[in-house]
């Protein structure tokens, strides 16, 4: 009954924040980051400008940390302001600025593209017009006197009267940004997102079942048997997780090696990074199926449990909808399922394509592999606690 | 070869075995017989480990099994209650994987397992899935699996429940060969003929307590019991007022009455006059010398199928 009656409403929910915002007025905010070179008066502006921007939270940092920040996935992008941005604006030349950006967020970079449309054309677009009129003013009242053209841009300014191809010239080319992912990937950001969401996902799915078989064998008695035997209640529940292991490493490795060649993931130049992710993920999968296994009392209680826990898990984690579409405070909740370690990892292996030894990637192994830890050790002293009513 | 001593088991308030103990020789056949509930399997599982006893002490061929586990459990062979058997694998794997998790391996296991399976009749059948098998069938493959690695001693946990007789037979017979090739047996049972036919020496327990133990022998000079009167009446009589009228040891059961007699010809009389006083018609009476039902009935003051 609380499957029926929970799981609709953690999925609506989920769903609703990633693709509605907040609902009632709120907004998600996107973090950019923002790298000023110029430091001029101009640049103070333009930032000022964007962080007053209500859907967008701006963090300044360098260049070069804007850049690692975005590659290793921990903001979708940095609006970078070059140095001579503010005598570009005063000369009414080409602005050196770009954002830098994270393919892997590209859906959020449109939306945060959008907002900063709003507020750089109402910002710096409005200082270069200004400057543009006055251009246009001092060519065409050349001949008049001073009070005479000053009375005369005035009132230009006023109409704002350049002319909708000077308009055109600035919007169009003056003020465009260059963007340009942070690296230009091989694997595309959708399949890396279906193959490693679904794929952790149902690897719940099947280990949970796997921590079943110790249940059934409670129920046909076989495990009593087992007992019976030289076997030590932890070699028993060993052997039923190494087998688990085993057999989900396997999972794995059938799943991306098809993506692979069916959908062109590239696999075999990054296999070591892959193998340890899997095993990370195998393990961590592993020890959460024999914990919910310990802790229920029949095969229909683990099924009830572990479709609640493996589904909420999943859409908080990232299998089902990509975390970065979700607000912030969800991506944070995110971080307690198995889900979202693997997935991150496996984009920091195809996406961001991090090497075996970058300290970010390593990272994810590591939880996933305290994930299991911890997990099987609960699983292995709820078992030997409760070998009395197991058998 | 077998010490048990004054072992205690609790489950949460429930006192499950309070107190029990009694020793076993080699190549004994030791019964412990009583209701449901009584404490047989519990005692069992302490003996073969599954738990440990909450206090007490039990000892095998000298050996402390609260200090020996690994050792003690090899010399230990568990037929449990419950048919414990992959039903999707034939009778010959599951032997074979029984048999290589007590470290039995290669030529040795597959000879052993053929024996076994020769013995208890299934040979032809080595290659068929368990779940085609018939509840027969199954307990002896149960208890093939059981000894695979020639242990010392036997735990049988009630091994003929939802038999057919011919199974059962066949399984007696399989343990009285087993107990005179000198294996040591324990075995659980509610079934007094099962007791009195296969064991050397009789436990009564019941709520958690050994109320007698010995040879038949012993236990009926224990009791006193001589014979036991059976009344069949056409209706259900009251236990109350006859045992307020009789003053003696009986139950009722349906419209039967089992009323124990230290000289049945002295009673006889006076149980029928006292039957018809009450107005109870009688079909038949049925005098029945003292066994294991009559001691049972004097120890606990009820019948084992109560």
């Amino acid at each position: 009954m609380m499957l029926g009656l929970l799981m609709p409403i953690i999925l609506i929910s989920v769903f609703s924040l990633a693709f509605g915002g907040m609902g009632k007025g709120g907004e998600k905010k996107t973090e950019l980051l923002v790298c000023d070179e110029d430091k001029s008066a101009i640049t103070k502006k333009v930032i000022i400008g964007i962080d007053s921007v209500k859907a967008l939270e701006v963090t300044e940092t360098t260049t070069d940390s804007a850049i690692r920040l975005v590659k290793t996935g921990k903001y979708p992008g940095a609006l970078i302001l070059h140095k001579g941005f503010g005598d570009s604006v005063n000369e009414l030349k080409s602005l050196p600025w770009e954002m830098k950006y994270d393919q892997a967020q590209s859906v959020e970079m449109q939306m945060m593209q959008q907002y900063l449309a709003q507020s750089l054309f109402g910002n710096v677009g409005k200082m270069m017009s200004e400057k543009m009129v006055m251009k246009n003013a001092a060519k065409q009242f050349a001949g008049m006197d001073s009070m005479s053209q000053m009375i005369a841009t005035m009132q230009m300014k006023k109409n704002m009267e350049s002319s909708s191809k000077d308009m055109d010239n600035l919007q169009g080319n003056i003020m465009r940004i260059k963007s340009s992912p942070v690296e230009i990937e091989k694997d595309n950001a959708g399949i890396v997102q279906a193959v490693a969401g679904t794929a952790v996902m149902m690897l719940l799915f099947s280990l949970t079942a796997m921590g079943g078989r110790l249940l059934e064998e409670k129920e046909n008695g076989t495990l009593k048997r087992l007992l019976y035997s030289p076997l030590k209640a932890t070699d028993i529940l060993t052997g039923k997780m190494l087998s688990s292991i085993a057999f989900a490493v396997l999972q794995l490795l059938i799943m991306f090696t098809f993506s692979s060649v069916v959908f062109g993931l590239i696999l075999w130049p990054k296999i070591a990074s892959v193998l340890l992710l899997i095993i990370a993920t195998a393990f961590a999968c592993s020890g959460f199926g024999m914990f919910l296994a310990s802790i229920v009392k029949s095969r229909d209680q683990l099924q009830s449990l572990s479709t609640l826990a493996i589904l909420s898990m999943s859409v908080i984690g990232g299998s089902m909808v990509p975390s970065f579409l979700m607000p912030q405070w969800m991506q944070s909740v995110g971080h307690i399922s198995i889900n979202y370690w693997s997935i991150q990892g496996f984009f920091d292996i195809f996406w961001r394509q991090l090497p075996l030894t970058d300290i970010e990637f390593l990272k994810k192994v590591g939880v996933l592999f305290l994930f299991g830890t911890v997990l099987s050790t609960l699983a292995f002293r709820l078992f030997r606690k409760n070998v009395t009513s197991m058998a | 070869m077998i010490e048990v001593n004054n072992i205690t088991k609790s489950y949460g308030d429930t006192q499950a075995v309070r107190g029990i103990s009694f020793s076993i020789k080699d190549g004994e056949c030791y019964g412990l017989l009583g209701p449901n509930g009584a404490g047989k399997s519990t005692t069992i599982n302490m003996l073969s480990m599954l738990f440990a006893a909450d206090s007490g002490q039990i000892s095998i061929n000298g050996i402390d099994v609260a200090k020996a586990n690994g050792q003690v459990k090899s010399m230990l062979g568990v037929v449990p209650q419950e048919i414990a058997l992959y039903e999707k694998f034939t009778a010959l794997e599951n032997i074979l994987f029984w048999g290589s998790i007590y470290g039995v391996k290669g030529k040795a296991l597959h000879n052993k397992a053929d024996e076994l399976l020769k013995w208890v009749g299934l040979y032809d059948r080595r290659k068929d899935l368990v779940k085609d098998y018939s509840g027969g069938m199954k307990r002896r493959i149960n208890i093939a699996c059981a000894l695979l690695h020639s242990p010392k001693v036997l735990l049988l946990d009630e091994p003929t429940v939802g038999v057919d007789p011919q199974s059962r037979n066949l399984i007696f017979e399989l343990i009285q060969q087993l107990n005179k090739e000198g294996m040591t047996i324990i075995y659980t049972t509610h079934y007094m003929e099962e007791a009195e036919k296969l064991c050397d020496r009789i436990g009564i327990i019941d709520k958690g307590q050994i109320i007698a133990q010995g040879t038949l022998d012993e236990l009926k000079k224990q009791s006193e019991v001589n014979d036991m009167i059976i009344v069949d009446c056409t209706q259900t009589p009251d236990e109350k007022l006859l045992l307020e009228k009789l003053k003696a040891t009986l139950t009722v059961s349906g419209n039967t009455i089992s009323i124990l007699s230290e000289d049945s010809k002295k009673d006889l009389t006076r149980i029928v006059n006292t039957c018809t006083e009450a107005g109870y018609e009688i079909n038949r009476i049925d005098i029945q010398k003292a066994n294991l039902e009559s001691v049972f009935l004097k120890m606990t003051g009820k019948q084992l199928r109560d």
